[in-house]
């Protein structure tokens, strides 16, 4: 089981790292937000292999579901925000935010 | 065994596919079809629950969300990306990769054991009375989402007035 254990975080560190390089290297900023999207998969997966291994299977999926709720929310602001910028950006690029004056 | 390590993989794949694929509405796409492949793993770790919300909201409706915001943002939304960012990410991942296997197993032999033995009930009884108060922080977190939306929306309502 530890094996298993191993392979599944494994896999989450990756989806992890790749969401972080993303969000370290792109301008796009709906590219940015799909990485924040990649990162929570990797956490997710973490979440419930760590449930299943431990045998806290239960516990672990209402955690998940809970996350997924927060992650919905998350993402419905966000992109209304994004759709706000482009409207007075025209533009997606996250550069032109650091223009923005307080 | 190799099921669990195909399906870990596509979810891999699918996710660098939606970081690096130039265009928005087939980054989405991707990202839909990785959140399929973790709803079927999370199917096989006996976690059924997690697994319908995972296919059906995440899958689905962010999904929706995306591509809806594509096709509101699509006229000169195409910004220009550094041209290292997708030539050097192959060499930091497969050096992540290589410390991802080496550091990982170390890792885990740290985290301690969990106290409790295996769980009894049912996940209705485990969502109901052991995480009730996460229930009611989900009401609000929908709620503020939905006040923040509509916020947002009503503010650009206000600017075309005047």
């Amino acid at each position: 089981m530890s094996n298993l254990w191993f392979l599944y975080l494994f896999f989450s560190a990756l989806l992890i790292f790749t969401g972080i390089y993303c969000l370290l290297t792109m301008r796009n900023l709906i590219k940015l937000f799909i990485a924040v999207e990649v990162i929570s998969k990797g956490v997710s997966l973490a979440i419930i292999a760590t449930g299943a291994v431990k045998h806290s299977i239960l516990l672990a999926q209402t955690l998940a579901i809970t996350y997924i709720v927060v992650e919905v929310s998350l993402v419905a602001t966000a992109l209304a925000l994004i759709i706000n910028i482009y409207k007075k950006n025209k533009s997606l690029d996250i550069r032109l935010l650091s223009k923005l004056k307080g | 065994m190799i099921i669990q390590i195909l399906l870990l993989s596509g979810l891999v794949i699918f996710s660098i596919l939606a970081i690096l694929l130039k265009d928005l509405l087939k980054a989405a796409l991707s990202l839909a079809v990785a959140s399929l492949f973790l709803g079927i793993i999370f199917f096989r770790l006996d976690a059924p629950y997690a697994g319908v919300f995972e296919i059906s909201v995440v899958a689905g409706l962010i999904t929706v969300l995306f591509a809806l915001t594509v096709a509101l943002t699509r006229k000169d939304s195409e910004v220009k990306e550094a041209r290292l960012t997708r030539l050097a990410f192959p060499l930091f991942f497969v050096i992540f990769l290589i410390i991802d296997g080496l550091v990982m197993k170390s890792l885990l032999q740290q985290v301690p054991a969990l106290p409790a033995g295996p769980e009894t009930g049912s996940f209705g009884e485990v969502l109901w009375k052991s995480r009730t108060f996460d229930l009611v922080a989900q009401l609000g977190v929908i709620l503020a989402g939905v006040l923040a939306v509509l916020a947002l929306f009503r503010k650009k309502e206000e600017d075309k007035d005047e």
